[in-house]
């Protein structure tokens, strides 16, 4: 049976979502490295792009919103719209994040980026999110659990910067400034970890129907995180 | 219950079994006093037209004052299951059923129901509004005064309470007695509502109330589904799933003869668990 034409537009938004991701994911990748080599010129053109990245989930937003009210999808087709509006969502603020990344320019120095883990840490909140597109993508909850257990990771990295921040902060000639900038950046990262595993719940949503977000040891983790 | 004093008499049937369930009942939407008990039960029920099975083994219970809608494509047996309830479906020929339907724990089917009286609890409108060629008022008055209602007064006081409840009083108090016919469609549709509250059933069935009527009178009649929701319960074939997502709080989906799913609406049309349903409210049926 060929695909209806209500189908083919839901192929279209999605499509359309998987696109804006890379576009998020390249700019966040590029503001990591515009921060690490001060690339002035890099980060004027970052904030171009995420001015497209506004307009661009704007422009998804008011067609999914526009499906919801034409199409009244039911079932499957609902939880995918839903999914898009929530993953478009998601996405923006990524494209937020790094926009903030580079807005600490100005206030860090390389010596001092180069004391914490930046790039290994974006590396892998980069692949949460592309694995996280992924199992859009094939609408497999597996892959989409996978990132989720990956988040602890992330967490694990921004913990440890947050305790270096700390004791350098204790130091003589502590620079707090430079040390709140490095902390600051750090939980860009650590936040753009959790969009890629609300975008994976998300996921889960939309394979099998179930609202997973603050179900199990989610407030457990939150509260040990606190404490620590 | 459904029997003649006579026929309860003697009649050896099993006592009337009420389960409450709320498995149906709809997470979304307020619930309703004292409903929420089967008041309509199939149990492995089925419904022959001659040889053809046109409704195969159907288990399910209908819940008291909740709004129960039944989807499901063109041929599937949702109409012959609505209308077996209050069996008019006796009236075709080589029709029979199998297994059994409850009402209020009395078999519809048994043989000492007595049906005057269970049409009278179960009333029915339907797809095209069918008001009798007579005045307004005589339209309400007619089943009361078949159950022996004479008295003009309590006539009147019934009329205007069934008139009031469908919401279509204030457009026709001044008229009753004008003939029906001459009202829109919408307004012939309400007066139908009216004319099956007058004789005070506990189940509505409707079948495709607003499927001859303009989108107005449509949200009329849906608004009205709600205002009749938690006092009667209420049973709608559609054709229309908005309709059925927007009025119902559990949904029955009906797929050659077989009821493939029973859930409370909102889970129906956000996760349905059998993907023959899936498909056929996306619209993927092939």
């Amino acid at each position: 049976m060929s695909e209806r034409p209500v189908h083919e537009l839901i192929k279209e938004l999605s499509g359309v979502l998987v696109q804006l991701s890379d576009k998020v994911l390249q700019n966040f990748i590029l503001s990591l490295n515009a921060i690490k080599h001060q690339d002035v010129e890099s980060a004027r053109r970052i904030r171009m792009v995420d001015d497209e990245i506004d307009r661009a989930e704007v422009d998804l937003e008011e067609r999914c919103l526009a499906f919801l009210a034409l199409q009244q999808p039911v079932a499957r087709d609902l939880r995918t719209i839903v999914t898009i509006m929530k993953i478009n969502d998601d996405l923006e603020r990524i494209g937020d994040l790094a926009v903030h990344i580079i807005d600490r320019m100005p206030e860090i120095s390389t010596g001092m980026l180069e004391m914490f883990a930046f790039e290994k840490m974006g590396v892998h909140a980069g692949a949460m999110v592309k694995q996280s597109i992924e199992a859009y993508i094939a609408r497999d909850r597996n892959l989409a659990e996978e990132v989720c257990a990956l988040d602890e990771e992330v967490d694990v990295m921004h913990r440890a910067a947050f305790k270096k921040v700390t004791r350098l902060m204790k130091t003589a000639d502590a620079n707090v400034d430079e040390l709140i900038a490095a902390l600051s950046i750090s939980r860009y990262i650590e936040r753009m970890a959790d969009h890629a595993t609300r975008i994976a719940r998300e996921v889960i949503y939309l394979v099998t129907g179930e609202i997973v977000r603050h179900k199990g040891d989610f407030y457990e983790n939150l509260l040990e995180s606190l404490e620590e | 219950m459904l029997m003649t004093a006579d026929a309860r008499e003697s009649s050896q049937s099993a006592p009337a079994q009420k389960a409450t369930r709320d498995i149906y009942l709809p997470p979304a939407r307020k619930t309703v006093t004292g409903g929420g008990a089967a008041h309509i039960s199939a149990k492995e029920f089925s419904i022959y037209y001659g040889e053809f099975e046109a409704v195969k083994k159907v288990s399910a219970d209908i819940l008291s004052k909740y709004v129960t809608a039944i989807i499901g494509p063109s041929g599937c047996g949702k109409s012959t299951f609505l209308r077996a309830i209050n069996r008019m479906n006796d009236l075709i020929p080589n029709c029979h059923t199998t297994g059994a339907l409850l009402f209020d724990g009395d078999d519809v089917y048994g043989k000492f129901t007595d049906e005057v009286l269970l049409r009278k609890k179960v009333g029915m409108v339907f797809q095209k509004p069918n008001p009798f060629p007579k005045s307004i008022f005589d339209n309400i008055a007619y089943g009361p005064r078949l159950h022996g209602v004479n008295d003009k007064k309590q006539l009147s006081e019934i009329v205007e309470r069934s008139l009031r409840k469908a919401a279509i009083w204030d457009e026709v108090c001044d008229r009753l007695d004008k003939n029906a016919l001459g009202l829109s469609g919408g307004q012939q549709q309400r007066l139908c509502v009216a004319r099956t509250l007058a004789v005070e059933p506990e189940v509505l069935l409707l079948d495709e109330p607003t499927s001859a009527l303009d989108p107005k009178a449509t949200a009329k009649i849906e608004d009205l589904i709600q205002e009749l929701r938690g006092s009667y319960t209420i049973m709608i074939v559609t054709h229309n799933m908005q309709q059925a997502s927007r009025v119902s709080d559990s949904t029955m989906f009906f797929y050659e003869g077989v009821l493939v799913e029973h859930e409370p609406t909102a889970q129906l049309f956000t996760n349905p668990k059998d993907t023959i349903t899936e498909d056929y409210i996306t619209g993927r049926f092939s």
